[in-house]
């Protein structure tokens, strides 16, 4: 025995060949959980931005509405693709799926995408009951909303698996379209992490320790397991590139369109959209991470993830202490291309801290040395953890 | 599913009561004027914070173009307010329109209904008290389908993780030894990590809820006692000043309404034969006292109205109970004896349980019907212009318009009590709904004046002022209220009210209300003739 189990005794020489050489065409599921990956994030910062600035909405706010496209769209394609292999597959095809509960077959990323799809889904009924019991939307995370932020998370990773699993696929034929699709469906996974911590990392934070604490969890983490991941030379800044213009983009594109307060108190009046954030600066320490990785690539992998995270980390407090302070405190950054006027509703525009640090979101001397070196301890373990989450993502064939 | 339901039993969701400004009857009700048009509003607050008010407004048979609504808080003035919202006009019922307003914060808001019509607009600022009430369960089938789905997640995310470290990265057709107990390994950690997941998830929720409970709106808690000045019982009511320190609540900012810092009202527990409208004078920042009339023996429940500076209204419940004076052991009070409120009254009329024999013990009145005509302590009579024999719907809005005859039979020249042409109390049978109110509705004035001068004033939020200086100066105010003549008094009323003591010269008074819930409510209406406080009372059927 050499270790390998034949699972079908039918399966000869030939049918492997076949497997081998079925349609390597990127399949529409494909296409369909980028698309929907998008729907997502584009929703969940227009929501962001209806709640700062209209603040009333329902379940079918039109926001809402483009995540659960997202959600539907992810979940049907998906779902098609997994019931198609099950009953319509060639034996290539299930042999190039993966089989689950004795019946179905079907690629891992369309997995992912459905359990995400499912999760979105569940949390709107649930979600619905939690605000008349609870009380309309006032917080962002409650126990519904996490389980809606899992399944959209869920689904944007399935498309990275998606991409990742059809161009392993695809040996002969891993072209630029598989590398656009990741790159895209890595940032756009990236801006929803970026969405979902951006308490901690927003500009009124970018001079205290928590900002780069979080940052040194969240970004050496995915980004290294982006660039492990891919055959790309420069997957981590690609992502970090498609990450600042999807922000830049919804920060120059809402506030074109009309919005007014529609809920009370309103201590803030404006007559157009209050945009997110602008992004940080990623791409400069995000090429730390692809210089690292391949100009050291014969170097042990401790080492680079070790040197790629700090050289990130370092890179990340240079510019965004600077770039933060710049976009919290310049009157130059309060126009449309930086958008830092932009402010909630409900909150008082007279708050001497708007366009200044609060003394308690300020760290320096040793409270700022202590929180960098812990800082830095993430970011290798944060580091090592994308390494080898990157691995893994690498050897996904089905 | 486990879990969902754990989540579930560990909430102790439970509706209460809505319990602040009146009982168990948080409806808002509005009869008046917005500019030249006259309305009638019925406002359903929503019993959770943040949430929607319900709100229809009945245009009284005149054209308008459009009504709007909007609510404004009190914490951030007119200024505050967002955009209005359009009713819309209710098919099928002309003059009906209705609409939802969005209540964001708790505390003290209100409801303006502007009319536009062919005379222009005008508009009207209805208080409501905007507080979390009620925790609700989650319907079965919800819970279920919650489970079914929750499950299914599971099971699917342990089969994904388990596929992700075997067949997901095996060549096509291939799979190891390996990589099967690989996939058995992750699906049990994984397994593991999940039930975790869920675990936390749990504790999550359970902190959430109980912190929503923590949070809900609780009237103040008030110990009641009865004592004697040596010539009379003294009621004693002191607010529970652990509580208001717990809740934050700082007891001093006490504003009159209709004059007087507190409506007390008392009813006789199970029998609802002995009524007594009170009120009590302050004594320190938690203490009231009052002179008791010759009330009869017995326990008796215990409500008292007041409202706080920034115009919340709430009522505080207790029961207390009052000895036979004759031979009663009751310790003295502290002071010298007290005199009663001239606005101070009672009455004593059948029980709700003998109604075969009305007239046992100190009875002075039988209670009148819809449709009937009553006969009142001073010759007069009182009539209920309702159909006779019938019954009210829960939750529809009726006029309760009762008439009020001289001995002569004619019209009584009905005069203003306490500012008002007439003050009614409704109490359910069983003391699960109480409510007072007046012909405007079920809204207190007080609250409708703060709000008013607070919409006059600047964006602003308003400094709290010093606790001592600001109940020196409320008190001074009252005693200031209490040296007018009637007449003045009536005057600087109607001036705080804005002419809502209208002439009551047909003898007609009328209290706009809606019945919460079905059952047997009994209701005191209260006027003034010749300077004598009128007390009828009224028993109504709703189903």
């Amino acid at each position: 025995m050499d270790g390998t189990i034949h699972i079908n005794q039918a399966i000869n020489a030939e049918t492997k060949q076949k497997a081998a050489t079925i349609d390597h065409a990127i399949q529409p599921y494909v296409y369909a959980s980028v698309f929907s990956s998008l729907c997502i994030i584009v929703g969940l910062i227009w929501d962001i931005s209806w709640h700062t600035s209209i603040g009333r909405d329902g379940l079918l706010a039109p926001p809402h509405d483009v995540i659960y496209l997202g959600a539907i769209f992810s979940g049907l394609f998906s779902s098609y693709q997994i019931l198609r292999t099950t009953f319509f597959g060639s034996v290539a095809e299930k042999q190039a799926s993966v089989k689950f509960w004795g019946i179905f077959y079907g690629p891992l990323g369309a997995m992912f995408c459905v359990w995400g799809a499912i999760a979105m889904l569940t949390s709107a009924p649930f979600d619905d009951w939690w605000h008349n019991t609870y009380g309309l939307d006032v917080v962002i995370l409650s126990p519904p909303h996490t389980l809606l932020a899992l399944g959209m998370m869920m689904i944007q990773f399935g498309a990275m698996i998606a991409v990742l699993s059809s161009s392993h696929a695809a040996k002969s034929c891993s072209g630029t379209m598989h590398k656009a699709l990741f790159i895209i469906a890595s940032g756009l996974l990236m801006t929803t992490l970026y969405c979902l911590f951006s308490e901690y990392l927003n500009k009124a934070r970018s001079h205290s320790a928590v900002c780069y604490i979080v940052g040194a969890i969240l970004f050496p983490l995915f980004l290294i397991a982006v660039s492990r991941a891919s055959k790309i030379k420069w997957a981590a800044t690609g992502t970090a590139a498609v990450y600042m213009f999807v922000l830049l983009m919804m920060l120059w594109v809402l506030p074109i369109f009309h919005a007014t307060p529609r809920l009370g108190p309103v201590l803030n009046h404006f007559d157009h959209y209050q945009p997110f954030h602008f992004p940080l600066l990623l791409v400069i320490p995000a090429l730390a991470i692809d210089i690292v990785f391949f100009s050291l690539e014969n170097k042990k992998p401790f080492v680079k993830v070790t040197l790629a995270a700090l050289l990130f980390l370092w890179l990340f407090f240079i510019v965004q202490w600077s770039f933060g302070g710049f976009l919290q405190t310049s009157p130059y950054a309060r126009n449309w291309f930086f958008g830092s006027s932009a402010w909630y509703f409900g909150a008082n525009p007279d708050w001497p801290y708007r366009y200044a640090f609060h003394p308690q979101r300020i760290d320096t001397g040793f409270d700022l040395v202590k929180g960098m070196m812990i800082a830095a301890v993430f970011a290798i373990i944060a580091g090592s953890l994308g390494n080898k989450w990157g691995g893994w993502m690498k050897r996904v064939q089905r | 599913m486990r879990v969902i339901k754990f989540c579930l039993f560990a909430c102790l969701l439970f509706i209460s009561a809505s319990l602040y400004a009146h009982v168990g009857s948080p409806g808002v009700i509005y009869q008046g004027k917005a500019g030249p048009y006259t309305i009638m509003v019925n406002v359903t607050p929503p019993d959770v914070i943040p949430g929607t008010a319900n709100t229809s407004i009945y245009i009284d048979n005149q054209q308008v173009y459009h009504v709007y609504l909007q609510p404004v808080y009190w914490y951030a003035g007119d200024k505050g307010s967002p955009k209005a919202d359009e009713a819309l006009p209710v098919k099928g019922t002309p003059g009906q329109y209705q609409g939802l307003v969005w209540l964001m914060q708790s505390g003290v808001a209100s409801m303006r209904v502007t009319v536009d019509g062919p005379l222009g607009k005008g508009s009207a600022i209805i208080p409501v008290m905007a507080v979390s009430t009620a925790q609700r369960t989650m319907p079965a089938s919800l819970d279920w389908s919650l489970a079914a789905l929750g499950l299914l997640l599971v099971v699917l995310m342990i089969t994904i993780i388990g596929a992700s470290v075997s067949d997901g990265v095996a060549t096509p057709g291939n799979t190891t030894k390996a990589s099967a107990i690989k996939k058995y390994i992750a699906m049990a950690v994984a397994a593991l990590i999940l039930f975790a997941i869920l675990y936390g998830g749990s504790a999550w929720w359970n902190s959430w809820s109980s912190n929503y409970r923590r949070f809900m709106y609780k009237p103040p808690l008030a110990h009641t006692s009865i004592l004697n000045d040596g010539k009379q019982l003294v009621l004693q009511l002191h607010i529970d000043t652990a509580w208001l320190r717990k809740n934050n609540w700082p007891v001093s900012y006490i504003v009159p309404d209709h004059g007087k810092l507190m409506h007390l009202f008392l009813v006789r527990e199970k029998t609802d034969d002995v009524f007594a409208h009170l009120h009590p004078e302050r004594t320190d920042s938690a203490g009231y006292q009052v002179a008791l009339p010759e009330l009869p023996a017995g326990r008796y429940l215990v409500f008292a109205d007041i409202v706080r500076w920034n115009g919340f209204m709430e009522t505080i419940s207790d029961t207390v109970t009052i000895p036979n004076k004759a031979g009663a052991q009751v310790p003295p009070i502290v002071g010298g004896a007290l005199n009663s409120d001239p606005d101070d009254t009672y009455v004593i009329s059948n029980s709700i349980n003998d109604l075969k024999n009305p007239l046992t013990g100190r009875v002075s009145l039988i209670c009148g019907k819809p449709g009937t005509e009553m006969k009142l302590e001073d010759g007069s009579t009182a009539f209920w212009q309702h159909t006779a024999n019938t019954s009210f719907e829960a939750g529809k809005i009726y006029p309760l318009t009762f008439a009020i005859r001289a001995p002569s039979g004619k019209p009584a020249k009905l005069q203003p009590y306490m500012g008002m042409m007439g003050h009614a109390v409704i109490l359910k049978y069983d003391g699960s709904v109480y409510v007072h109110l007046h012909p405007v509705g079920t809204y207190s004035m007080a609250s409708q004046e703060i709000i008013q001068n607070r919409i006059k004033g600047s964006g602003k939020i308003p400094p709290l002022p010093e606790p001592s200086a600001f109940r020196d100066s409320i008190d001074h105010l009252i005693t200031r209220i209490k040296a007018m003549s009637e007449n003045e008094r009536n005057a600087y009323l109607n001036a705080g009210m804005k002419g809502m003591a209208m002439p009551g010269m047909d003898g007609m008074v009328t209290f706009p209300y809606a019945f919460p819930s079905p059952g047997n409510y009994r209701i005191w209406i209260q006027t003034k003739r010749d300077g004598k406080i009128l007390n009828s009372a009224f028993d109504a059927v709703v189903e």
